[in-house]
């Protein structure tokens, strides 16, 4: 047998391979810019949406009382969310978290209004027995190895059945001033002001301590003026924010509480051996099994930390409507996985930020707000909702480098 | 016609430019039994994959003759309804369904009104049971009631339902215990008699020597020979499968070895999935002060399943005793081995090495983040000192400590996996296939640095399937097959690569001192 496959190409043909090579090149790299600046694309993606909501309102929607009661929604799936998102870096799913908001958030009515417990032994309290709840979940999850979407369904039923039990279903109310002052309350504008200026002072000392350090470690090190024009745009933001807030009554206790967990938690991520351990184990369990490292406990904290989280979250929630419904938190859960998913956060695991998992709340708590302004009926904001989760996906699986 | 029922003629076959397979010949006669031989890597499962078109005409070069005509098959379908049947080394078959659904999965008898024919095809399972003289198995029971060494024969079944007139076993008895084998044995030669022939690769001589009619010889990716099995000897076939010479790639370098510091004793480990059989069979050794040793035999004698046991990684039912220093000691778990001093670089780099997303220098630090941080966090400037080091001193090439490591070669990803155990500072170190995957500078980098850590007074065990790497690194040499010791060499000019094959392949006592004899070549087990 001999093989004929030495045809010389033909200069068309060559001509063709050129151009839909220099068409593959294009793609790939809008692709890469795309993936490298995925959280830029969500700020301007929130851009776009208020843009138009701004204008299909004829400007209420951009109004410093809206925009403020809009963060203030966004706060409670933002909490849930700066947990959740750990969760599903470590490759596991919370289902529970709803439930568990409505419980622990019941539970704070019920200690409050039939018990007067005061406030400070109260938060306290709640958030312990959110964080054993949690770890009573991961202890299933990481050491008698049920998938945590099984275990976390269970929560799901279980819990929202505790709940009806201890309420008897019926709403509790009302709650005392201290506890309702947790959601209600604002910060005076100076502290908000002084808050502006700390946050970009912190976000500046960074990007040069950034630079400083990857000079040092002979990295690549962007060009100045593309960190100066970041800092800029983070000035303007930051300003804004701030601004707008403190133009209706100041920075909202819980927006405050939310600014504090994305910085703890961005610091718990990146500088802490708890934060990298998390990313490891998401992003080879076998691996890190096998480097000396203990997965199981890892995953237990985590679960732990999703807890309190959902605690956290609980009262707000109590605070905010200065009553507990056995009802409350219902498919909270969903919101906030879709925020952490539309945030860049991976379901294969491994990667993900907290900052990402935010804007993905406040994407969701702008399409709620945006379109309960315009009247939209409540089943055309589902299917808004679900659409953009699964283009939110897309968009990020055509984009991944792998393939 | 030439009375072949298959004739392979010069087959070759390219992976990304090096070749696998160059000018192969392979010829099987109706109703005959030929056993392909060759070492691990040698290229038997790339050549019967050619043959059962999992690479279809057109990706190799070379002609197949199938009953005297072209055989040119786009696909695996295409090859089974000519009659050539392959039986994978995992098997294919789903454990949930039954028997008969297991056999015609996918061609399953219909009734007319489009509903699956159960009478049909129980009925005509139980028949092809009867014929292989399988009547005990109930065809309309889970395949998962039924052990590893009865699913073998059911997947064999399967294979005949689809008239097979060539069927290709690869390594059929590796998961198998000795009464399985026999039986399996006996069913290919009532196949024989039958007219069915069968190509059956296995690193067990013992069985080719058995069933095999005739032998055929492969050695990297080149055909060696081809004989009738009984003008040949198993140290023929031995020698034919070795016999490439040993060039200079190894750098030994002399160190002082000192006293014992590490004891394995009496490790069994147990197959997680069929009870009954032992990976592993009360295997017993020690480890000195700066010494290499190595660890050879075939893929599936056990190797890998002794080290993990060793490292606190194995997931079956497990037993032994490890000693450290004399003392005993507990290693449950792999972090317990690491905080004893004991680390191990695990064979499959990819499933269980690296953690893809993390960058390089986050790789490294993994195991032993703990010693970085002050006050809570991860003091980065010490941290990337270290790392700094470690990538200078194991060369890691790379364009920075913070690229994601999935995007560096194999090599590069290997001495950053060692780097992370080595971090940890380990007394023994375990490597399983140090060099797999692994190019030449990056394999002669690798061993440098293993001559230099024994000499700092590391001890090392060296899992390989390799047996130039295994003669050409290691101080002494631990045989391992079918689960048990069958050999503890001090590696001097005598101990060879026949040596070592044939104490592999040698069953332990009794039978070894028959097969010793009559081969002239003692392993000596101490």
């Amino acid at each position: 047998m001999t093989e004929t496959t030495s045809i010389a190409p033909s200069p068309a043909d060559v001509a063709a391979a050129d151009a839909d090579q220099r068409r593959t090149m294009r793609a790939e790299r809008i692709k890469t810019l795309f993936a490298r600046n995925k959280i830029l694309a969500l700020v301007v993606a929130i851009a776009i949406i208020w843009a138009l909501f701004t204008w299909l309102t004829q400007g209420d929607f951009l109004t410093a009382r809206n925009l403020s009661n809009l963060l203030r929604q966004m706060a409670i799936t933002g909490m849930l969310a700066s947990g959740m998102v750990f969760i599903i870096i470590s490759g596991e799913i919370d289902l529970s978290v709803g439930s568990l908001l409505g419980l622990l958030g019941g539970l704070a009515a019920i200690l409050d209004v039939n018990f007067h417990v005061p406030l400070w032994i109260n938060i306290p309290v709640v958030m312990a027995i959110g964080a054993l709840v949690g770890l009573f979940n991961g202890y299933w999850v990481a050491y008698l190895r049920i998938p945590s979407f099984i275990v976390t369904l269970a929560g799901m039923l279980a819990f929202r059945g505790v709940l009806l039990g201890i309420t008897g279903g019926v709403t509790i109310a009302p709650v005392s001033a201290p506890l309702v002052a947790v959601a209600q309350s604002y910060l005076p504008d100076i502290a908000g002001y002084a808050l502006g200026v700390m946050v970009f002072a912190a976000l500046a000392v960074a990007a040069l301590r950034g630079r400083a350090k990857r000079a040092q470690y002979g990295l690549p090190v962007p060009a100045l003026s593309s960190d100066l024009v970041k800092l800029g745009v983070a000035a303007v933001v930051i300003a804004g924010f701030f601004g707008i807030l403190d133009a209706y009554r100041g920075v909202p206790l819980p927006v405050l509480i939310v600014l504090v967990l994305l910085g703890a938690f961005t610091i718990m991520a990146r500088r802490t051996v708890f934060g990298r351990r998390i990313y490891a184990v998401g992003g080879n369990l076998e691996a890190t099994r096998l480097s000396g490292v203990n997965v199981q406990g890892v995953k237990l904290a985590v679960f732990g930390l999703m807890g309190a989280m959902a605690a956290l979250a609980g009262i707000a929630t109590t605070a905010r409507l200065a009553a507990a419904s056995p009802s409350a938190g219902t498919g909270a859960e969903l919101d906030c996985i879709a925020a952490c998913i539309i945030g860049g956060t991976s379901m294969r695991g491994g990667s993900g930020t907290v900052f990402g998992a935010l804007i993905g709340a406040l994407i969701i708590s702008t399409l709620d707000n945006g379109m309960s302004m315009l009247g939209v009926d409540t089943f055309w904001q589902m299917i808004v909702k679900g659409t953009i989760l699964l283009l939110a996906v897309w968009l990020d699986v055509a984009t991944s480098p792998k393939r | 016609m030439s009375g072949f029922l298959l004739e392979m003629r010069g087959i070759a076959k390219s992976f990304s430019g090096v070749k696998a397979l160059d000018g192969i010949d392979l010829r099987v006669r109706p109703g005959e039994c030929v056993g392909l031989c060759g070492e691990n890597g040698a290229g038997k499962s790339t050549m019967m994959k050619v043959l059962s078109a999992v690479y279809p005409y057109g990706t190799w070069n070379g002609t197949i003759l199938w009953n005297g005509a072209e055989l040119r098959a786009a696909s695996i379908r295409e090859t089974e309804d000519a009659g050539i049947v392959i039986i994978h080394q995992e098997l294919m078959l789903i454990p949930q369904l039954s028997v008969a659904e297991n056999i015609f999965l996918g061609r399953e008898p219909r009734t007319r009104g489009g509903l699956i024919d159960f009478d049909r095809m129980y009925v005509e399972s139980a028949k092809l049971m009867a014929e292989l003289r399988m009547t005990h198995i109930n065809v309309a029971m889970p395949v998962a009631n039924y052990a590893g060494g009865e699913q073998q024969l059911i997947e064999i079944a399967k294979a005949l339902s689809k008239n097979a007139k060539l069927l290709i076993l690869d390594e059929p008895t590796s998961s198998l215990t000795k009464r399985e084998i026999a039986i399996l044995l006996r069913l290919v030669k009532d196949l024989k008699a039958k007219g069915v022939a069968c190509v059956y690769i296995s690193h067990k001589l013992e069985e080719i020597e058995e069933i095999a009619d005739t032998v055929t010889v492969i050695r990297d990716g080149r055909f060696i020979g081809e004989a009738p099995m009984r003008d040949i000897t198993t140290g023929d076939i031995i020698r034919m499968m070795v016999g490439r010479d040993m060039s200079n790639l190894f750098p030994r370098e002399e160190h002082p070895i000192g006293d014992v510091v590490f004891e394995a004793i009496g490790i069994t480990c147990l197959d997680p999935d069929n009870r009954a059989r032992k990976r592993v069979d009360n295997v017993s050794f020690s480890l000195r002060k700066g010494e290499i040793l190595g660890i050879a035999g075939l893929v599936g004698a056990g190797r890998t399943e002794l080290v993990s046991a060793l490292f606190g990684a194995y997931r079956g039912p497990h037993s032994g005793e490890v000693r450290l220093d004399g003392k005993r000691i507990q290693v449950r778990s792999p972090r317990e081995a690491v905080g004893q001093g004991i680390c191990m670089v695990p064979e499959d780099r990819k499933a269980h090495g690296i953690v893809p997303g993390l960058g390089v220098g986050h790789n490294i630090t993994l195991s032993v983040l703990d010693e970085f941080t002050s006050a809570g966090l991860i003091d980065e400037n010490r941290e990337f000192s270290d790392i700094g080091a470690a990538i200078q001193r194991l060369r890691i090439k790379t364009a920075s400590p913070l690229l994601a490591i999935s995007n560096l070669s194999g090599g590069n990803q290997q001495k950053a996996v060692i780097s992370k155990m080595l971090a940890a500072n380990p007394r023994v170190l375990i490597l399983d296939e140090p060099t797999r995957g692994v190019d030449v500078g990056a394999k002669y980098e690798i061993y440098k640095l293993m001559f230099a850590l024994v000499r700092e007074g590391l001890s090392i065990i060296m899992v390989s399937s390799e047996l130039s790497e295994v003669l050409g690194i290691s101080d002494r040499v631990l045989v391992i097959g079918e689960g048990e010791l069958r050999g503890d060499f001090i590696n001097d000019e005598t101990l060879t690569q026949e040596r070592i094959l044939a104490a592999a392949i040698t069953p332990a006592l009794p039978t070894q001192q028959r097969q010793a004899a009559s081969d002239g070549l003692a392993p000596s087990i101490h």
